[in-house]
């Protein structure tokens, strides 16, 4: 197996090992779908809930991962000199920085396969009616908000401080954006505050993506305008 | 043949110790040892030599290679243990090496360097259950897995019971016998003497002594290296 791959390995290993980081991507979103599937209601417009609920869910799995895990994890290894030692091998810095975040990547698309498992078995949840879309919007989803999580685990200085600077993004974001409530039972001014967080646009996408509506241009472009400005920001600033 | 060659290192940063000045010539298959008090700037000269970190000033020659420059090259042929390094909480030992081995092109062969270090039994073992004498032993392990030439360790017995101490001067002098040159950083004057074919003093920046333990005794006209050491830093056990 090749350095790199090697590294993406491990560290989905350890981030699965790690019970806190296992329960949040993997368990809590499922506590999550049942909660919110206890009542069954459809939603106004007659949607199931389910086939909302599995789309938003997977934009909650990315933020754990990409907004909470990940920055905690970058942040704990500098902090301890993780980092630091593998920086003393020959492997390319943006390689070794690649490696987290996929392994992190992983972790999300696991946590939302899990949801889709469990929606199809217990819910009877849809299939997605545009595969390809659902699978663009998720990963530029991911793209944007793990390189905001990035940025974070370079800046600040502790796992510690991580976390709870992950956190604090993350908890508005999920409630605002529609990631968590389901957006058509939100007020309208609730909606346009949500509207202007980076997470408003994955949750948009994908559900568009997944009752096949159109999926914006502007929506699939703003992401990856995030990825880059902000990655860019962050491979930048990264300290080891 | 010269393993390094090092003259008039400079590098000065806030919140670090500067270097001033420091001129060393480390030859092939010797053990040197870098020695002198905290804050001296001995880290510094270490992080320059493996290429962590650019020189202000000076030449650096290290394997014939520019540290800045050949980095990448440099890193294939050196190893290294940091000072406070770590390795994450929940990783195993096997798991360690195989991951560190997979980031050298010719990597020595992980398994065996793990059964000559005494880690076999150990290798389900994850780091955060390991004791210092056994970290310190997998930390030279991983110094190891690339089949350095050269190798730099940092205040690798820091912290241990004086039982780990020992068998750790016994793994340094393996490494030696093995051919790899050996750059040991520490402030404990009797390891330096134990182990040290030669030695600088280094204290604010600048190298004030150099040569074989017994020559350094000599120069400070004592019994041990460490009286010596005292009587060349002027620094009084008072």
């Amino acid at each position: 197996m090749n350095g790199i791959t090697n590294v993406i390995a491990v560290e989905l290993k350890l981030i699965m090992r790690d019970p806190m980081s296992a329960f949040f991507a993997l368990a809590f979103p499922l506590i999550m779908l049942w909660v919110k599937l206890r009542t069954g209601k459809p939603l106004p417009g007659g949607l199931p809930a389910v086939d909302a609920t599995v789309p938003m869910l997977s934009v909650f799995v990315i933020g754990l991962a990409a907004l909470v895990i990940l920055p905690a994890t970058l942040a704990g290894y500098r902090e301890r000199r993780v980092l630091k030692r593998l920086r003393a091998t020959p492997a390319s810095p943006t390689l070794l920085f690649g490696a987290q975040w996929v392994a992190h990547m992983l972790l999300a698309a696991l946590g939302t396969m899990l949801l889709i498992v469990v929606g199809l078995i217990g819910y009877g949840l849809t299939a997605p009616a545009n595969v390809g879309g659902v699978l663009l919007a998720w990963t530029l989803g991911a793209l944007s908000l793990s390189s905001i999580g990035l940025l974070v685990g370079g800046l600040v200085p502790s796992g510690r401080a991580a976390t709870v600077v992950g956190l604090g993004l993350f908890f508005p974001m999920g409630f605002l954006s529609g990631a968590i409530i389901p957006r058509e039972t939100m007020s309208e001014s609730m909606r346009a505050i949500g509207d202007l967080t980076p997470m408003a646009p994955a949750v948009r996408a994908i559900r568009d993506g997944w009752v096949g509506d159109a999926m914006s241009p502007v929506t699939l472009g703003l992401m990856a305008a995030i990825f880059v400005v902000a990655g860019g920001v962050a491979v930048r600033a990264f300290r080891w | 043949m010269t393993a390094i060659e090092m003259d008039g290192l400079r590098k000065s940063y806030k919140g670090g110790n500067a270097v001033d000045g420091v001129s060393l010539k480390v030859e092939r298959g010797e053990i040197f040892g870098i020695a002198g008090p905290n804050g001296a700037g001995k880290t510094t000269i270490v992080e320059c030599a493996s290429g962590l970190r650019r020189r202000d000033g000076g030449t650096l020659r290290v394997l014939g290679l520019d540290p800045q420059s050949d980095r990448r090259e440099l890193l294939q042929r050196i190893g290294v243990q940091l000072q406070e390094a770590a390795l994450p909480d929940a990783i195993k030992v096997d798991e360690a090496l195989r991951m560190y081995a997979s980031l050298y092109t010719k990597p020595a062969d992980w398994r065996e360097l793990m059964g000559e270090w005494g880690l076999t039994d150990k290798r389900r073992a994850s780091f955060a259950s390991l004791s210092g004498g056994w970290k310190q032993r997998l930390f030279i392990a991983l110094a190891l897995v690339g089949n350095p030439e050269l190798v730099f360790l940092d205040e690798l017995t820091t912290g241990l019971d004086p039982s780990a101490r020992r068998t750790t001067w016994g793994l340094i002098r393996e490494m030696r016998e093995r051919g790899i040159t050996v750059v040991l950083v520490t402030h404990f004057m009797d390891e330096a003497e134990a182990l040290c074919d030669r030695i600088a003093i280094i204290d604010r920046g600048r190298v004030i002594a150099e040569g074989s333990p017994r020559e350094l005794i000599t120069q400070g006209r004592s019994d041990s290296l460490e009286d010596a050491y005292f009587a060349l830093t002027g620094r009084g056990t008072a």
